[in-house]
């Protein structure tokens, strides 16, 4: 909990809450119950299908799981998935990064709704997505043509399917990064630069290892859920094998062509790399608060 | 933590109290009580529901009361072929299932749900019928005529993978079945090479592979392609609603016979036999048939095929399955992880 104190709105209000509840006997008995619902709720929830999906997949022996995810399909459906990805989160990172500091450093008329309107990818069915990029910049869109006469196509190839995860993933890193800029205090930046730095050194020696944690926190969980996408992609991508078919997209024609082992040697493949970034995500985080906070 | 004593056990409260209804709610699901009408959960593919609902299934309910003087009350569910079939091996307890393909009704049998022989019907258990066609462009701008048009230079043809739409094995065996016929008919003799090298070619004009029939008529809808195979009831249900849709029936094509049967399994335990083979009855006679005819469907019922023989042309070439071996030679010949289909995905995979 003391890392989070960072992140708690300060003032009077704060403290109160702190101050309250004496430890008693009554008091643990809530608490035991609170946790077990908690851990039952997310054991149900989570960790029940997860293990369900791995201990299904691994039924069918270690050799044969390997076999389904190293067929030539399998495989490059998970290298497109990852490589698409990994472009999506780094165009992410900058663009998350940057409506995150305008939304909260500067004023302007609407600032209250177009803050909201950042969320509004969550809102949107992503099947719904996929279509609004079809006909925005489908090859019969006059955005289409435009590039396609210039030889790049968008829809139905992998700048769509990276857009589309673009959009899909967009709240991500500013809704990580936000309450971060907000906590962080103008002083130091200030300070930095009366004693001499430029605002780029500022910004680089400053800012950013604050911001750090927070756009890490971003870019992973948007990672995480570009690798599961289906909705917006099985529309927008072609899904031609060995062109355009991503994993999810694999995945769900060897579940409707009754393949359920090659679904799951793919599906495991995407679950433990979610788990490990994840994993990491946590252990950077662990780590670099332990140098940011050494009291 | 920062949170009173009072607060956590009146939130732990809520929580639990939330989980007892919702576990109690859940378990009455199964067992809604059972009223004086009839009950029928029909269990189909996408492409007929507009005929079921509004045709068939009101027809049926008048016939069922004048017979009997009982009310049918009627649960539908309708998505893909193949994940309907899922569903129902999986316990979605539908009375019937009127699905795309053999294939669909086969797993249910597998799966011991139904146990009588299905193709014992007067139509081997098929209910309805219809054609690959390729629709095109209005005044067809690419002069598109048979399949060899499909593999010219920058022709952009449309279907759905057959790997996550059951019915699109219609279209890849549509292809492959003409290759045959047609060269059986040039050269007197079934070259499988031709008709594996056609299949390959129009395959690799295909830039959008959509995940279901419904999905890809939206591609091409919205102005993608040059040429989209589908069903011909497909195509003639958007005339029917007036869309500016033509097609051409090819020379050669395959006769597609979509399957209805009753799930015994579930019937016996909901104790509607009787309805649900009425109703399986029902669809093949000549009044249910004329219906669907109007709908796009060939009629099964010869009859009605007779009343709508001028809507409904016979192409020269047209054969079925059992021209290409019967499903269970073209599930592994095709299908199969070393099949024909495989083989020209991967092939095709390696050009690029």
């Amino acid at each position: 909990m003391k890392d989070n104190k960072k992140f708690l709105p300060g003032g009077p209000g704060g403290a109160v809450f702190s101050k309250s509840a004496p430890p008693g006997r009554r008091r643990r008995g809530g608490d035991l119950l609170l946790k077990s619902t908690g851990f039952f709720y997310i054991g149900l929830l989570v960790i029940l299908p997860v293990v369900a999906i791995t201990a299904e997949a691994f039924k069918g022996g270690l050799a044969n799981l390997w076999r389904q995810i190293t067929l030539p399909q399998a495989l490059y459906s998970l290298k497109l998935t990852f490589l698409v990805a990994i472009i999506m989160m780094f165009i992410n990172v900058i663009t998350g990064t940057l409506t995150a500091w305008v939304l909260v450093r500067y004023r302007f008329p609407l600032r209250n709704v177009i803050n909201a309107l950042v969320d509004i990818p969550f809102a949107i069915p992503t099947v719904v997505t996929g279509i609004m990029l079809v006909v925005l910049y489908g090859p019969t869109s006059d955005i289409g043509k435009f590039f396609n006469r210039h030889g790049i196509e968008i829809i139905y190839n992998k700048p769509g399917i990276i857009l589309a995860l673009l959009f899909v993933t967009f709240p991500f890193v500013v809704r990580a990064v936000q309450p971060v800029l907000m906590e962080m205090d103008k002083d130091i930046e200030e300070a930095a630069q009366t004693l001499g730095a430029s605002r780029f050194c500022t910004f680089k020696r400053v800012v950013l290892p604050t911001l750090f944690p927070a756009v890490l926190t971003g870019a992973a969980l948007s990672f995480s859920r570009a690798l599961g996408e289906f909705g917006s992609i099985v529309v927008v991508a072609g899904n031609i094998p060995f062109k355009t078919q991503v994993s999810s997209v694999y995945i769900y024609g060897e579940i409707e062509s009754s393949s359920i082992q090659g679904a799951l040697g793919t599906g495991v493949v995407l679950l433990i790399s979610s788990l490990a970034v994840l994993m990491i995500l946590n252990f950077i985080q662990k780590w670099s608060s332990k140098y940011d906070n050494p009291a | 933590m920062n949170m009173t004593g009072n607060v956590k056990r009146f939130l732990s409260v809520v929580l639990v109290l939330f989980f007892l209804v919702f576990l109690i709610y859940c378990g009455k699901e199964g067992t809604a009580d059972r009223s004086q009408e009839d009950r029928l959960t029909l269990g189909a593919y996408t492409v007929p529901k507009d005929v079921y609902q509004k045709e068939i299934i009101p027809a049926f309910q008048a016939y069922w009361k004048e017979k009997t003087g009982r009310r049918v009350r009627f649960s539908e569910s309708y998505t893909a072929s193949g994940a309907q079939s899922r569903a129902i091996g999986a316990g979605l307890e539908a009375d019937i299932a009127a699905l795309s393909l053999e294939a669909d009704i086969n797993r249910l049998v597998k799966a011991g749900l139904i146990t009588h022989n299905w193709k014992a019907g007067k139509y081997n258990g098929f209910v309805t019928r219809s054609l690959v066609v390729m629709v095109i462009r209005p005044q067809n701008p690419r002069q598109i005529k048979d399949w060899e048009d499909l593999t010219l230079e920058g022709i952009d043809v449309i279907y759905p993978s057959p790997k996550t739409s059951g019915g699109a094995m219609w279209f890849v065996n549509a292809i492959l079945g003409a290759g045959l016929k047609m060269s059986e008919t040039s050269g007197g003799q079934q070259d499988m090479a031709y008709a594996r090298g056609l299949l390959k070619r129009i395959q690799g004009r295909v830039k959008v592979m959509d995940k279901s029939g419904r999905e890809s008529v939206t591609t091409f809808e919205k102005g993608f392609g040059d040429v989209l195979l589908t069903y011909e009831n497909e195509a003639l249900l958007r005339q029917l609603q007036g869309k500016d849709f033509p097609f051409i029936i090819p020379r050669a094509t395959i006769l597609i016979e979509n399957p209805i049967a009753v799930v015994d399994k579930y019937v016996d335990k909901h104790g509607n036999r009787e309805v649900a083979e009425a109703f399986v009855n029902f669809v093949v006679y000549k009044e249910a048939q004329r219906c669907f005819a109007r709908y796009g469907f060939r009629p099964v019922d010869e009859e009605a095929a007779k009343e709508f023989a001028g809507k409904y042309p016979v192409p020269p070439l047209l054969f079925d399955i059992s021209y290409l071996g019967g499903w269970e030679k073209v599930n592994e010949v095709v299908y199969g992880s070393e099949g024909i289909w495989s083989q020209i995905i991967r092939e095709l995979g390696d050009e690029r």
